[in-house]
């Protein structure tokens, strides 16, 4: 199960409310590769995972990326806090505005609202651990391209944490590929799925 | 050595920032260098800043905007100490055998409780179940962790 702490992992003070850059950011929460489908994605491939390691590391990385969810939803509300609707006309931000007002909804940047099409989970030990090498990756450019817009430190703080924390990630699903693939058969890691096939007589490659 | 697992590098002039490969490997397949076992690491209030413990994975953007450094506030010392523990605890997911990380990790978690019973003892409860140790139901008091006012000097 899951225990709510009360308060964030990083620190979120964002001095001045600027509605462009929350339209920008909001992508970090439901975007393509945002934190929202992150989440979901490794909370959701643990379950067919045959080996500890894999299983640790998607729970761990799955749990932080819920906390990176909650940052990315804080930067939002803080930038959209006390605005007027005047200062929103006219920036990036109105068309979110129209449907959300400054409610958190998971959307694309590009308008495009949160969907599982995103993320995948195909209960296969390589594919899956794959799949989140290019994820940590997808995100990580994500956050470059949020710095080329921001020039406001406070909100560059924070997202260079995120950002970096993709690149450890990063380094943690590889890792956790290599161990996995140590348990496999040495000759062909593809003989078998040893998520669906372990209840029969594992073959072993020829040769 | 075993080749998929991290250890150190048989050179002796192998730099922190890299990691061990096998020498030979099997195609068709994704190969990550092993962080090696007992890397550097960043006192906490530096992990937090820099979004990690390991100087070695430590690959910023070129584009930064200077001016901003974290507040140091009790809420930001509980955080540093609650990375270094997740930090760890990635780490040793996939090195359960480095002795050395794992001792850090026990000493960072006990300095983390304590740090944590300081900081609700004096500021409110962060979980559900802290909230029945206050003498009236505290869990509503403002501010909430998205608000500006949390992150505030304090």
């Amino acid at each position: 199960m899951f225990l709510y702490e009360k308060k964030l992992q990083f620190p979120v003070k964002i001095a001045t409310p600027n509605p462009k850059l929350a339209a920008f950011i909001i992508s970090q929460y439901g975007g393509p590769d945002g934190e929202v489908g992150a989440a979901m994605r490794y909370l959701s491939q643990r379950y067919a995972m045959p080996f500890a390691e894999a299983k640790g590391v998607l729970t761990d990385i799955g749990t932080e990326e819920l906390g990176h969810m909650e940052m990315i939803a804080a930067i939002v509300h803080q930038l959209t806090r006390n605005l007027k609707a005047e200062e929103i006309a006219g920036s990036p931000f109105a068309a979110y505005f129209v449907d959300h007002t400054t409610g958190i909804y998971p959307t694309a940047a590009s308008g495009f609202p949160w969907s599982a099409g995103s993320i995948q989970s195909t209960g296969d030990v390589i594919a899956d651990l794959t799949e989140d090498l290019a994820a940590e990756q997808k995100a990580r450019l994500t956050y470059d391209n949020i710095l080329r817009f921001s020039d406001d430190p406070d909100v560059n703080n924070a997202i260079r944490f995120l950002r970096e924390r993709e690149i450890v990630h990063f380094q943690r699903f590889g890792e956790c590929l290599r161990l996995c693939k140590e348990k496999m058969d040495s000759k062909n890691i593809y003989l078998t799925n040893p998520a669906f096939d372990k209840t029969t007589a594992m073959p072993k490659a020829k040769g | 050595m075993n080749n998929e697992t991290g250890n150190s590098c048989p050179l002796p002039s192998c730099p922190d920032h890299y990691g061990t490969m096998p020498s030979c490997a099997g195609l068709a397949v994704p190969y990550v260098p092993f962080q090696q076992n007992a890397p550097k690491k960043y006192a906490q209030e530096e992990a937090l800043s820099n979004g990690t413990l390991f100087p070695g994975l430590n690959l910023p953007f070129h584009l930064k905007t200077e001016g901003s450094t974290l507040p140091a506030t009790p809420l930001s010392e509980l955080q540093a100490l609650e990375f270094v523990v997740l930090e760890l605890g990635m780490y040793l997911d996939t090195h359960p055998e480095d002795t050395e990380a794992f001792t850090l990790f026990k000493q960072y978690a006990a300095m983390e409780k304590a740090a944590k019973a300081a900081y609700e003892s004096k500021f409110g409860p962060l979980t559900k179940s802290a909230a029945a140790s206050g003498e009236t139901y505290g869990w509503l008091k403002e501010p909430w962790p998205w608000n500006y006012e949390q992150n505030e000097v304090k």
